[in-house]
Parts: structure tokens; C-alpha cells; sequence
């Protein structure tokens, strides 16, 4: 058995699996100072069709932690220092063409079985019975059909992010002629496995492997026509992608430049880049920070419906909490390079346990503040050189104990579905006192 | 605006640069000294100077003169060349021809060079290419055009007697018909491989020569951009696409980065022509460079402005070639119109 779904029912090994996992992720960066360690030891996993949120203030590692995911971490200055990011990529579940059924847990996706296990659950797959892949081991070409196809990004600055030198249909077509070439040349009629230097040409076109020269002969007379079949098959899916993200006019802006669009519409550009081959995974770098907050308002509720509509994960990075509640199932709380709190979006808000995530929570402005004074967490985030084991937040910390500062708390579960780094809720065992609790501090 | 609309639009001012650098060409030329300085001498009397000042209209206003040499510029009359005895019309052409041939086919090796020389090394930031290019690069901008010539012609010519010096043998010149004057050009019409392989033979030296600076620029400048560019959000944006290296260095980098690289190429052409003087007269090349050096020796002024007024046109026509090239890489540059 090769196909999940298609061989009957789904063995009971098969039980939901979270579509990524980070498993003690560690990403370091060589400085003049000595090593930072600006990810250091995350793990939190991702929900099937879940938006999860990752807040934490700048140089917390959020970003960090983001652009491991697909490996965009640059290598030199960054030292990948250990952990693992395991993903399990989709496809389109056969029994309903992704029109969602009870097969697919109507999201229209199913994820692949383990080829080694062939879905009993073994060593590679970490038990799942899917197919898993370690983004940060696997081949540089296997990585490649993940990016942009399985898994797609969305970066904070869309000014910055496109191209300023190619027009938008340039930019929408390199993701389908990269990871769609086979679909494009049966769009267009063309035969994908015709022979002859003709079949070749058209073929290499369509994967974007045509050096200048194979253009140059693709437009000329006999082989023009093929050439803008192709391109006209490519258009259409342009079309469909930029229309989807309630762009007026998508086959007018397709010949624009990024210049010559407004923020919130090169956002929307970059969204329909990213959902082009309808990903498994998004991975959101704060896709409102640069933006205006009225257009930040529309992206937000466009991201919400698209993910909606396509069931896609999500992984929201923001350091604004008040938006992550809007769009977000759950939220984690990161915290110079560590995981503090991850809890469901509602609990976080209404019941936070961390005294980081108190701290943040009080310091967003509300009406109810005196007017002019805001709030803040005193102290500064700590050096993250080389740094102790201790707690993190020690430091800046109301509830602070003697432990904090000899040993790291570990995320563990409190309640359902929620995990909490800190001694307050888990003292350690070999320090009965010196453990901080709530009740002695004035909350 | 349309790309092609903003070419017309350049199109339609360029006469009137030209105008405008012909009137400095003349007036710079006119303070450099008496046009028929050349066919003085001692024993001519006074009236015998008065009568030639007449007949080139040196007693009219300036002004006048200036309608008098533009007039005869326009029907094609540059005057006559004391130096080579001849209408400078008749000797400009071939001349020119020759340093032409010397100065594109240098110019199209520093370009395809640098350019492929500055992607390689800007891809392989401070790793053993990148340093390499280094040195290739600013020794090539730093060595004096002149004494890398005559390095080049000592071993090369001297010594090892591998490549010859001049523009040709010859036999091989006589043996086919010159209709370009471009010797590589017209031994491959006439279909002569022997020719061909004679010219591309005493081309090569000069044109090393000429081309090394012009290469270190170029490669030192689409390094940089490249490096620059590669630091860009747009880049990481490409490779989250699944885009293998390979095209997000020649698609999305190197495009970017040609922008600054575009405008050092237009500047390096200058320094082409500049160089092409020296390297005219160490190799023994018969272009306009070496005419024009004695020219300026013997003070032979019809040559001198045809040959100014010609560099000051060829550089307005490569600076639109460069702002063209600019607006086809940059879209924004059009739009700022």
C-alpha cells in the first residue's frame, strides 16, 4: 500500500499527526562576542489545518525559528546547533479532489504514508505512519520541492520581498513552472513527452531550465506558438491565484511592476505566490507589520479566509498579540530563544500562566489605563552569548526564586493542551523550597 | 510610459546635445591655438599669412567661423590633416574602423568577462574564488595602462614570439577586399579563415591590454551589487519559492545587481578610448589613437576637432545605449520620467 485512502479505511496507526513538529530546535550565530544562541531548544508542534502563533518580541528568535523551516537561515554567520523540524507533506485526497470527505477530515489534503513503514509507524516517521521528512537534513533538491510547493512563506516587508524587477506575472510564474511544470504543458495541450529537439525545448521552458539562447529559438515561428500556449496556461493559473486574493483586475496588475502597487496590494501578490500550489504549510512572517493598519485589518481577515477555505496550517509570527487573537487557534510565547508558554489562543489571553506572558499582556494599551502611562516589563531581554543555564526570564521576573537562576524550566503540560516553562507550575523535584510561587507575590 | 516611448523621446534630444558639444568642441579647439598653425613657417611674410587667415575666414567673428566649420561638418568636410596629408574625411573612416575593431571586441570581453568574473566571485563571498578575483581585479585597476602594455609586448613579442604586433601581415591584407575595414569582419566575409585567424592573431595583444582595466572595473563592480543584492529579502523570497541557487543568482540577483554594473560599463567605454591611445602606439595599431596623438604634437586642428566631436558623440550615443539598458533593468526608472 503505497496510497493512503485508497485502500479502504486508514489503519488505526494512522491517527491524526500534526503536519510539523519542532523537535528541539537550536539555532546559533558565530559573533565577534562569542556564540548567540538566538534558538535554543523549541519544540512545539503544528495541528493538521491549525493557524498557530508565534509571539515574542524582536530578537526573540521568532524569525529564527520561522526561517529554519524551509532552511533560510544563512550558514555562515547561523550554526544549525541541533533539533530537528519534521514535516509531513500532503496531497490532494483522491476520494473527493479535494473538495474535503470523511477520508480527508474534510481538508481536502491527505498526508502521504511512510514509505519505510508503508503506515505501521516506525523509527523515520517518529511513529506516525506518514510520510516524514526532516527539513533540516534532507537533501538540498528534496528541499527544493517542499519550498514554495509544500511548504510557502509570506515576508514581513512585501516592498522588499518582491522583486523590483520583474513584473508580477514574472515572479507568480516561476512557482508554477518550478513545481507545476507537468500540469502546465497538459493545461496547454502540449505533449510532455513528445521527442525531438522541439519536445525538449518546450519541456526545459516549462521548468525553467531554457538558457537564452533555447528563449531566443522558442521565439521564433515554428516553436513561437507552443511557447505561448504554455505562457497562456500559465497566465490562467496567475489569474486564478491573484483573483483569489481579491485583487480588482488580476489580468491588469499581472503586467505591473512591485512598484507601481500599493503595500496592501503587494501583499496580496505575495499571498497568492504563496498559496499558488495550495501548500500544506504557511509560514506567516508578521504579513501586517509594514502595512498601514487599515490595510493590516484586510490581509488579516484575507489570511484567515484563505486559510479557511484552502484548510492550510498556518504558523503566525507577530509580536502583536492583539492580532495573533483575531487569527490564531493557538499561540506559543517565545522568550529570548525559548519556548514560555504555549496554550490555545483563548486560554492565553484569558488565563495566562507565564509571568512573561502576564507581562506582555499587561503591557498592551487598554482603555482602561490611566491615559499617557503605558506599561512595561522592567529590565532589558538578557545577552543570549553563551548563555547560563538558568531561567531566561530570570531577571525580569516578579515571581523570581533562587532555582530560577540555577536551573532552565522545561515547557511541560498544566492543563489540557497547555505547557508552561517556569517553576511556578513545575518546581523541580531536588528543590523543594526556593520554588517561586504566585501566592507569595501581590499579583 | 512605453520603454520604446522613452527611447524616441531620448532620440528626439540628441541632435540637440549634438549642437550643444559641437559649439564647446570648436570654442575648446579655437582656444588652443590658430587653426593654420600647422602650414606656418618663418620665412612666410606677412601678407602671405593674412591671405590664408582670408581663406580659412580667420578674419570673420568666431561665431561665423563656427557656422563656416559646422556647415562644412554637416556636407561631410572635416577639413584637411596636416598630419596625414590628406582630407581628414578620407583618413578618418579607415581609422576609425581599425579602433573600433580594437575597442568593441576589448569591450565585449571586459563585459561577457567582468560581468561573469563579478557573479562568480560575488556568489563565493570571502571564499578562495572571491579572493582570487580580488587580485585579478585590483591589479587590473591599478597597473598603468602603458607599462602592462609594453609587459605584455616584451614577453609576448620579445620573448616568446607568440603574437605579433600591428594590425595585420601583409600578404593576408592584400590577399582579400577591405568594404568594412573591420579585418576580422571582412576576412570572414571574404570567407578567408587564414585572415581571420591573422587578425584575431595581432588583435589579441592590444585588445588584452585595453580590455584588462575595463574587466577589473566591471567585475569589481558587479561583485559588490551582487553581494549587496544577494543580502536582499527578495532573494530569500525567490529561494522560498523552491527556485534552485542557480536562478535566484541569474534571475533575480544578477538582474538586480546589473543595474549599478550598467553604468560603469558606459563609463568604461571612455576609458577604452582613452587607452586606446596608448595601446595604439605601443602595438603599432593604425586607429585613430595614434593619429590623433601626433596630431596633438603638431597642433593639427581639423583632425583634433573631428576627433573630439566624434568621442563626445559616441559617448552621448553609448550614455543612451546605458540609460536605455537602465530603464529595461530598473521599470522605475521610466516611471520617474
Amino acid at each position: 500500500m503505497t496510497l493512503v485512502g485508497s485502500d479502504g479505511p486508514a489503519p488505526p496507526a494512522l491517527a491524526p499527526a500534526p503536519v510539523a513538529s519542532v523537535v528541539d530546535l537550536r539555532v546559533h550565530f558565530r559573533s565577534k562576542a562569542g556564540i548567540v544562541h538566538a534558538v535554543d531548544g523549541v519544540s512545539f508542534d503544528i495541528a493538521d489545518g491549525e493557524t498557530l502563533g508565534l509571539v515574542g518580541e524582536t530578537g526573540c528568535g521568532k524569525s529564527v525559528t520561522a526561517r529554519s523551516f524551509l532552511r533560510l537561515v544563512p550558514m555562515p554567520p547561523g550554526i544549525q546547533a541541533g533539533g530537528s523540524i519534521l514535516f509531513r507533506p500532503h496531497r490532494t485526497c483522491e476520494t473527493c479532489s479535494g473538495n474535503g470527505c470523511a477520508v480527508c477530515h474534510e481538508s481536502g489534503r491527505v498526508p502521504d504514508a511512510c514509505a519505510t513503514c508503508e503506515g505501521a509507524g516506525c523509527e523515520t516517521c517518529a511513529g506516525s505512519g506518514y510520510l516524514t521528512v526532516d527539513l533540516l537534513e534532507i537533501p538540498e533538491q528534496d528541499l527544493r520541492t517542499i519550498r514554495g510547493n509544500r511548504i510557502a512563506m509570506i515576508f514581513q516587508d512585501p516592498g522588499k520581498a518582491l522583486n523590483p524587477a520583474l513584473s508580477i506575472r514574472d515572479q507568480l510564474a516561476e512557482v508554477f513552472y518550478q513545481h507545476r511544470s507537468a500540469e502546465l504543458l497538459a493545461a496547454a495541450a502540449i505533449d510532455g513527452e513528445a521527442g525531438g529537439p522541439a519536445g525538449t525545448l518546450i519541456r526545459r521552458k516549462a521548468a525553467l531550465r531554457s538558457r537564452l539562447l533555447e528563449d531566443a529559438l522558442l521565439s521564433l515561428p515554428p516553436l513561437r506558438a507552443r511557447r505561448n500556449k504554455l505562457r497562456a496556461a500559465a497566465d490562467d493559473r496567475i489569474v486564478a491565484a491573484l483573483a483569489e486574493t481579491q485583487i480588482p483586475n488580476p489580468r491588469k496588475v499581472m503586467d505591473r511592476y512591485p512598484h507601481e502597487l500599493s503595500g496592501g496590494m503587494r501583499q496580496r501578490v505575495m499571498i497568492a505566490q504563496a498559496l499558488a500550489c495550495d501548500p500544506d504549510l504557511l509560514i506567516a512572517d508578521e504579513p501586517t507589520t509594514a502595512l498601514d493598519v487599515t490595510v493590516q485589518a484586510r490581509i488579516l481577515e484575507l489570511v484567515r479566509e484563505l486559510q479557511s477555505r484552502h484548510r492550510t496550517s498556518v504558523l503566525y509570527i507577530s509580536h502583536d498579540l492583539s492580532l495573533v487573537r483575531r487569527v490564531c487557534d493557538r499561540v506559543a510565547v517565545m522568550y529570548a530563544g525559548r519556548i514560555a508558554e504555549v496554550a490555545p489562543a483563548e486560554q492565553i489571553f484569558s488565563d495566562p500562566s507565564h509571568p512573561y506572558t502576564r507581562g506582555l499582556l499587561a503591557a498592551i494599551p487598554a482603555t482602561s489605563h490611566e491615559r499617557g502611562r503605558l506599561v512595561a516589563i522592567s529590565g532589558t531581554v538578557p545577552e543570549l552569548i553563551n548563555p547560563t543555564p538558568a531561567c531566561r526570564f530570570a531577571g525580569r521576573c516578579p515571581f523570581e526564586a533562587p532555582v530560577c537562576r540555577a536551573l532552565e524550566p522545561e515547557p511541560k503540560p498544566t492543563r489540557d493542551g497547555h505547557q508552561v516553562a517556569c517553576f511556578i507550575h513545575h518546581p523541580p523535584r531536588d528543590a523543594a523550597d526556593g520554588v517561586p510561587t504566585f501566592d507569595r507575590q501581590v499579583r | 510610459m512605453q520603454i520604446r516611448d522613452y527611447i524616441i523621446r531620448r532620440l528626439m534630444v540628441l541632435p540637440l546635445l549634438v549642437v550643444g558639444v559641437s559649439i564647446i568642441v570648436f570654442a575648446l579647439t579655437r582656444i588652443g591655438g590658430s587653426p593654420i598653425g600647422i602650414y606656418l613657417s618663418h620665412e612666410m611674410s606677412q601678407e602671405e599669412v593674412a591671405e590664408l587667415e582670408e581663406r580659412f575666414h580667420l578674419d570673420d567673428p568666431v561665431p561665423v567661423q563656427y557656422f563656416y566649420w559646422a556647415s562644412g561638418v554637416l556636407r561631410g568636410d572635416l577639413g584637411w590633416s596636416g598630419v596625414a596629408a590628406a582630407p581628414v574625411t578620407d583618413v578618418f573612416l579607415p581609422k576609425l574602423a581599425a579602433t573600433m575593431e580594437l575597442a568593441v571586441s576589448s569591450a565585449i570581453v571586459a563585459v561577457v568577462l567582468g560581468i561573469a568574473l563579478g557573479t562568480f566571485a560575488g556568489a563565493r563571498r570571502n571564499r578562495l574564488p572571491d579572493h582570487l578575483t580580488r587580485v585579478f581585479s585590483i591589479s587590473g585597476a591599478a597597473m598603468p595602462l602603458f607599462w602592462f602594455a609594453i609587459l605584455l609586448l616584451i614577453v609576448f613579442w620579445v620573448y616568446l614570439g607568440w603574437f605579433p604586433i600591428g594590425r595585420s601581415d601583409p600578404d593576408l591584407w592584400a590577399r582579400i577586399d577591405h568594404p568594412t575595414n573591420l579585418y576580422t569582419v571582412d576576412s570572414l566575409i571574404a570567407g578567408d579563415f587564414g585572415a581571420f585567424r591573422d587578425a584575431v592573431w595581432h588583435l589579441t595583444l592590444p585588445a588584452v591590454t585595453l580590455g584588462y582595466g575595463a574587466t577589473a572595473i566591471i567585475a569589481r563592480m558587479m561583485r559588490s551589487s551582487l553581494v549587496e543584492e544577494l543580502q536582499e529579502d527578495y532573494v530569500d523570497a525567490a529561494r522560498a519559492k523552491g527556485l534552485p541557487e542557480r536562478l535566484v543568482l541569474r534571475r533575480h540577483a544578477r538582474r538586480n545587481a546589473l543595474i549599478p554594473t550598467v553604468t560603469v560599463i558606459g563609463l568604461s567605454f571612455g576609458f577604452l578610448l582613452q587607452g586606446s591611445v596608448v595601446a595604439e602606439i605601443i602595438f603599432q595599431w593604425p586607429g585613430l589613437g595614434r593619429w590623433m596623438a601626433d596630431s596633438v604634437l603638431r597642433g593639427d586642428q581639423a583632425t583634433i576637432m573631428a576627433y573630439v566631436l566624434f568621442t563626445s558623440v559616441l559617448f552621448l550615443v553609448v550614455n543612451l545605449a546605458v540609460d536605455v539598458a537602465y530603464a529595461y533593468l530598473d521599470r522605475r526608472v521610466v516611471l520617474g520620467e
